[in-house]
């Protein structure tokens, strides 16, 4: 019960800490971007096209490049057309939701659901681990192992190398930054395509990894989530993750709640309830402690 | 302060310029301009608001274009289009407005751009610490490389800004009003750190208006006024008076002070104190505040200074002692109840919290009388009332601007405060809490700011005058009370108020 749990927690979580980091990296230069949920769903379907009769390594990169390049052009909208980012990211969510819906109808006369044959799933891999862990850990697909192994490497880029010194500077102060010789644009431009392509690939996740078709509602606001998740990981990789896996396990708990005589409906409910009310929590304690200091100060 | 001399290890012209001209529609901001600033040496433009300081370095950097002449480096003539022209040239700037990182520490800071490197364009933390460390070690100053940007003193970051010129390859620093934003402590640290670069070779143009820092530092000295240069010449030699008067173009007359003639108590401060970890705690502070008296507050900066302030204004909540205003108890009024019984607070900090330099010079005006009916009725102001009320302050002050409605931010240092004291005096408020009144102001503004202030006295309102200018306070001062520690340590009437002793009150010792 628990181990099953924890494992559909991990799965839950691994999309969550993709489109997350990738949020995390496109603000650290300085661009919130409202559009990841957009991104996904474009990953989502553009995997299972290319996953149908075809090679699942080969729909990963496609995912990953059509959320990259939507991510990049998204950037550009912002950086050089000065247009708002939250009306380009929620309008950027609408439109590709829009898009997807009139071509699923136009070339495959379906409304919103997509069954393809012969998807290339993602491989599992299993890990020779003794009783719980093995059924907690094993059997997981190799993105998820990707999703985990990017939060160390993202911490690592964005502290410890000369790349995220530069994207953290134009973050913050791209008119100082600018001053010493950087670009700021191309580096928002830059990190606005891993945003976009690591959404991506959390959409291939869903699509290929867990359900193995597509439906409109496959995100079911993911995206969101993961701005949640690396808005409240403060721009720290680890912290973000353990966001993702907060709602990863809300959610895996509620699919567990679900047919045991709650109403479906309202347990869905559940993790997004959850993660608002944890999140309220820790900025409530967060501001006490605040104040608790400047009461101190005064 | 010591004259700290270098000249004679001085080489030949680093940077300068041969008649410089810039104008702005009829002003000419700079015309046909000759000065050089020879290697090895500390030369100071020095000039009061609208001699044409910025729109110089503007030119030298490369942010604009002159209409005529030439800047020359190594005495030959170049064209710098941008400011990395005049980087590759080995000229930097540290702007009045710091450029550092929040977010990023100070090392991060300095190598920012040119990173040392290893594998995977993963920084070479070593290589970077100890280039740090040696660029401290040159110019002599202690510099916790750790340091977020925001966690780090404010001398310490300009520390930083100036090294990380010398990081990125520059030897000419030129420095605008440095010491606008350091205690008295910190400017002598400053300028022994200058001086420590010159010695090293590098050139240093030192843009002023405080001419004892000018004095004691600078090698040479380029006097600008009205756009034209009035004397470029070795500093030894040169007093104060003299530089004064060339500065102004006429002798500069310190405000005289009628004596005060003090009526009834109308603030009084009664044994107040704070809590506190860190900053220091007053302590059992008591005042009374005459109207028709500037009282004086001395003490090195961080004694209590900042919490009188605090608790005064109602910035800071009282935890000890009471306040009374008008004879009424204010200890727990709110700011706006405060000023409404008649309390003005010129805040140390013009630029976050004493005006809003994005808004307009008439809306800073009206700021907190806005609600008054002559402005407007059931919540709409009457942008006509408005705009007569910031002529006829605007006049009255003599604030330059071309209209009211110019943002404030548009305006020199000096010229912002008087927009402050404008909207600060308004209305008749019995007392004035003027802190830092005269900081990064230049010597004309200092006069008629110093002017308003013995006015506001003469019809009757009472000044707590808090400054870390020791001649403004024994200037403008009925009374000076020193501080240390966040205790009392000693009280002068004016005329009695030698320098000398209350230097040593404010170190302590106890006044009998």
């Amino acid at each position: 019960m628990i181990t099953d749990i924890l494992f559909s927690a991990l799965v839950m979580t691994t999309p969550l800490i993709l489109a997350a980091l990738g949020g995390l990296i496109h603000r650290s230069s300085g661009i919130v971007n409202v559009g990841l949920d957009g991104m996904m769903l474009l990953g989502a379907l553009v995997a299972i096209i290319i996953a149908s009769g075809g090679n699942w390594a080969v729909a990963l990169v496609g995912a990953g490049f059509a959320g990259g390049v939507t991510g990049w052009l998204m950037s550009l909208g912002i950086t050089r057309l000065r247009a708002n980012e939250i009306i380009v990211g929620l309008g950027l969510n609408i439109a590709i939701a829009g898009a997807i819906r009139f071509y699923l109808k136009a070339a495959y006369g379906s409304s919103g659901n997509l069954m393809l044959p012969d998807v290339s799933r993602l491989p599992k891999i299993d890990l020779p681990l003794p009783g719980a862990l093995g059924a907690v850990f094993s059997g997981h697909s190799i993105l998820t192992w990707i999703a985990w192994a990017l939060v160390p490497l993202t911490a690592w880029v964005l502290s410890r190398t000369a790349l995220g010194l530069r994207l953290r500077a134009c973050g913050t102060s791209a008119a100082s930054a600018a001053a010493i010789g950087l670009h700021p644009k191309r580096m928002r431009e830059g990190a606005g395509f891993v945003a976009g392509a690591l959404s991506g690939l959390a959409g291939a996740y869903l699509s290929i990894g867990v359900v193995g078709l597509f439906n409109e509602g496959i995100t079911g606001g993911r995206g969101f989530i993961a701005l949640a998740a690396f808005y409240f990981g403060a721009n720290r990789p680890w912290a973000t993750a353990a966001c993702a896996l907060l709602f990863g396990i809300f959610d895996a708990v509620q699919i567990r709640l679900q047919g045991r005589g709650f109403p479906a409906e309202l347990i869905q409910t559940l993790p997004y309830i959850m993660v608002c009310v944890v999140l309220l929590l820790l900025g409530l304690a967060a501001r006490r402690r605040a104040q608790g200091k400047a009461a101190s100060h005064g | 302060m010591s004259e700290i001399n270098g000249a004679d290890a001085a080489g030949g012209p680093r940077l300068g310029g041969v008649g410089l001209s810039k104008s702005f529609g009829p002003l000419k901001a700079n015309d046909r301009i000759d000065f050089a600033a020879r290697r090895g040496t500390i030369h100071a433009i020095v000039g009061g608001n609208g001699a044409g300081k910025s729109t110089l370095m503007k030119i030298l950097q490369g942010l604009q274009a002159p209409d005529a002449g030439t800047v020359l480096v190594n005495g030959a003539p170049v064209v710098f289009r941008s400011p990395n022209d005049a980087i590759r040239a080995g000229i930097g700037m540290v702007h009045q407005e710091f450029t550092l990182i929040p977010g990023l520490t100070l090392l991060e800071n300095l190598i920012l751009g040119d990173e040392p490197r290893r594998a995977f364009g993963a920084i070479d933390r070593r290589v970077a610490g100890a280039r740090a460390a040696e660029l401290a070690d040159l110019a002599g100053v202690r510099i916790d490389w750790t340091l977020m940007e925001e966690e780090a003193p404010v001398h310490m970051r300009q520390a930083v800004e100036i090294l990380r010129l010398i990081y990125r390859g520059a030897d000419v620093l030129i420095l605008d009003e440095p010491t606008a934003v350091l205690a008295p402590p910190q400017i002598r640290e400053l300028l022994a750190l200058m001086a420590n670069l010159r010695d090293q070779g590098n050139t240093i143009l030192f843009i002023s208006h405080k001419l004892d820092e000018v004095l004691a530092v600078a090698d040479e000295v380029t006097v600008l006024r009205t756009g034209r240069v009035v004397v470029s010449r070795p500093a030894a030699g040169l007093d104060k008076a003299e530089l004064a008067r060339l500065m102004t173009g006429e002798p500069v007359t310190a405000p005289t002070a009628k004596p005060a003639t003090p009526g009834a108590a109308v603030l009084e401060l009664d044994g107040l104190g704070t809590g506190g970890e860190g900053a220091v705690a007053l302590e059992d502070f008591s005042l009374v505040l005459h109207a028709g008296e500037i009282v004086g507050i001395a003490g090195v900066a961080g004694n209590g200074q900042d919490q009188i302030v605090g608790l005064v204004s109602g910035l800071m909540p009282t935890l000890r002692g009471r306040l009374r205003l008008a004879g009424q108890d204010i200890t727990q009024h709110s700011t706006r109840e405060r000023r409404a019984l008649g309390l003005a607070y010129l805040s140390p900090d013009r630029k976050q919290e004493g005006l809003c330099l994005e808004a307009s010079i008439a809306e800073n005006l009206i700021a907190s009388h806005q609600r008054k009916p002559r402005f407007g009725k059931a919540g709409f102001l009457n942008p006509i009332a408005i705009a007569g009320y910031a002529d006829e302050r605007v006049a009255a002050f003599d604030i330059k601007c071309a209209s009211p409605q110019q943002p404030v931010g548009a305006l020199s240092g000096g010229n912002q405060q008087k927009v402050a004291m404008a909207r600060e005096l308004y209305d008749s408020p019995r007392v004035l809490l003027a802190c830092q009144p005269t900081r990064g102001v230049d010597i004309k503004g200092i006069a008629a700011i110093h002017q308003e202030i013995l006015a506001f006295r003469d019809a009757g309102g009472a000044v707590l005058l808090i400054s870390e200018e020791l001649e403004e306070l024994v200037q403008l001062s009925d009374r000076i009370v020193t501080i240390y520690g966040g205790r009392r340590t000693g009280e002068f009437p004016r005329g009695a108020a030698a320098m000398e002793r209350i230097g040593r009150t404010m170190l302590g010792e106890v006044a009998a």
